[in-house]
């Protein structure tokens, strides 16, 4: 069984359909990218899976559980993690406390400091400003306080909207190279970019174009398709 | 005795007494900046929990023969209930932004209360005088009424407490990363809804404490709470909105503001200076009110 099954999935904001019929599964273990321009509907899929945004029509299951209609600090404490677009830390809040505030006891066995320990560790940088204020951040150390933020629980599956946006190419590849330990540690990814350099991470996932699942596939049919080699690489 | 010394010793007399008094300004300031610095939830209605505080006060004292400060958990307690139901009810569906309709709904709210008091306790007014009444402290050439004293004392000691739970414990961090984002807290997990709550449950429990302190020593009636509300939002908007040592500062400045005119002019006139400030925010600095949050 998947960990997250999304089947023909349809959102839409007023008369506007951001989102048409998208299915897709994704594997425990697996680093599954959603490839897409702007307005694809990338951003759209992940708040429903949240709950953020009420789907048209379609299911969303997790693990098995059907997330229709769940509040999003349900979804969350089903293992969900959501590091979302443009980072939305709490600004008035220091970084020790936006880790320590998202820490759910009734979520893990593991007591705070041990999940404190491991995204320090992940990210050294946000122990060393731990008293800081989190809108003091510059916009890199957003970028690892929200993803540690969201590692807090210890999540089955953490899903990712543009982790590289705005980030310099030594930063993005930075938070790359976390996201593979993150994998490693036995974390199931859910990746949303428009760059294509992130499928050396995926091991497989869907391009969507205009809300619609334009190819799915695994990590080498998306890199070899007409359609990443003429809307990403320019060839 | 110098001609300075006649005319300084009786302002600055007013200026303490101001600060004493003005403490308890502050704790009902708190309670008001709290709902609006988390939920953006201006409470007409507020000022009428702080008349019922007073009121809970009145009970012990004259129905049950206690004295009116060993009622003020009972106070809290109940305030938080009647709080957390009116969030419920009411003004959960108004977190978020401040619109005419959630103004409207707390000043119907208010006025209701202020009728049912009416119902219940008649339009006279009563007080509840505590153990400490008719004592007086001399220190130095100033006197002060112990009664006031205490309420000071428990003002602050409330305040402080406020402001640790807010700083300090998991709930407190709770509070502020949903004032911050409440988007963003419901996707690390937390409750928002549930933590609104408590939030509001807070603010009403400290208007029931303001209250009960306050009728020690200023009788009250139905209307009390309504004639109270000019002081707490000139409090909260000079203290910044949503900070709770702001706030408090802000009620100490209204007592200064009020003695010191009652004092200098007439004391039947002495809350008109705050009126006019009141007035002078709202044309001049309206975002202050309403708008952004001030740090
Ligand atoms: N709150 C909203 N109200 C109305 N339309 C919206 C809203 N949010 C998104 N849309 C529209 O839905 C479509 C999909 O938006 P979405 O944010 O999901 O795209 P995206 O793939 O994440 O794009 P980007 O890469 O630029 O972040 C767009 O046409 C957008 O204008
Ligand atoms: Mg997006």
């Amino acid at each position: 069984m998947s960990l997250l099954e999304v089947s023909d999935l349809s959102v839409a904001y007023g008369d506007l359909v951001a989102v048409r019929q998208v299915s897709f599964a994704v594997d425990e273990g697996a680093v599954f990218v959603l490839l897409g321009a702007n307005g694809a509907g990338k951003t759209t899929i992940l708040r429903a899976i949240s709950g953020l945004v009420p789907a048209r029509s379609g299911r969303i299951f997790a693990d098995g559980r059907d997330l229709q209609g769940s509040a999003p600090n349900q979804v969350a404490r089903a293992g969900i993690a959501h590091v979302p677009e443009g980072r939305q830390i709490f600004a008035n809040l220091s970084v020790g406390d936006n880790l320590s505030v998202s820490y759910l006891a009734e979520r893990t066995e593991a007591p705070m400091t041990a999940a404190l320990d491991a995204v320090f560790q992940l990210f050294p940088r946000l122990a060393e400003r731990r008293r800081q204020l989190g809108g003091t951040l510059s916009g890199g150390e957003q970028q690892m306080l929200a993803i540690g933020r969201a590692l807090m629980n210890f999540p089955k599956l953490l899903m990712l909207d543009e982790p590289s946006l705005g980030l310099s190419p030594v930063l993005a590849d930075l938070v790359f190279e976390r996201l593979a330990t993150i994998r490693a540690l036995g974390t199931t990814i859910l990746l949303v970019e428009q760059n294509a350099t992130c499928l050396e991470l995926a091991t497989d996932g869907i391009i969507l174009a205009n809300g619609e699942v334009a190819l799915a596939g695994g990590r080498d049919s998306l890199r070899d398709s007409e359609f990443v080699r003429r809307a990403y690489l320019g060839i | 005795m110098s001609s300075i010394e006649t005319t300084m010793l009786p302002v600055l007399q007013a200026v303490l007494s101001g600060i004493l008094v003005g403490g308890v300004y502050g704790l009902l300031s708190i309670g008001l900046s709290l709902a609006f610095g988390v939920m953006r939830i201006v409470n007409f209605a507020h000022g009428d929990l702080v008349m019922y505080g007073m009121y809970v006060g009145v009970v012990a004292s004259t129905l049950l023969g206690i004295d009116p400060l060993l009622a003020l958990p009972a106070s809290f307690v109940l305030m938080a209930i009647l709080g957390a139901l009116q969030y419920r009810i009411v003004f959960r569906r108004f977190v978020g932004h401040t619109t005419l309709n959630q103004l409207l709904a707390a000043i119907g709210l208010g006025l209701a209360l202020q009728m049912a008091a009416q119902l219940v306790f008649g339009v006279d007014a009563r007080s509840a005088p505590s153990m400490f009444a008719g004592s007086y402290d001399l220190v130095g050439p100033f006197f002060f009424a112990r009664a006031q004293i205490v309420a000071f004392l428990v003002a602050g000691v409330a305040t402080i407490a406020v402001e640790l739970l807010l700083r300090k414990t998991q709930w407190g961090k709770a509070v502020r990363a949903v004032a911050d984002n409440i988007e963003a807290a419901e996707i690390v997990g937390l409750r928002s809804q549930r933590i609104n709550l408590t939030a509001f449950a807070l603010s009403c429990g400290l208007a029931g404490i303001a209250g009960t302190i306050m009728v020690t020593y200023y009788p009250t009636d139905p209307t009390k709470g309504f004639t109270l509300m000019p002081i707490a939002i000139i409090a909260t908007t000079i203290g910044g909105l949503g900070s709770v040592g702001g706030a408090f500062l802000g009620g100490i400045f209204c007592g200064v503001i009020q003695q010191t005119t009652a004092m200098l002019w007439n004391s039947a006139l002495q809350d008109v200076p705050l009126y006019f400030l009141l007035l002078v925010f709202i044309a001049y600095r309206p975002t202050g009110l309403f708008g952004q949050r001030s740090e």
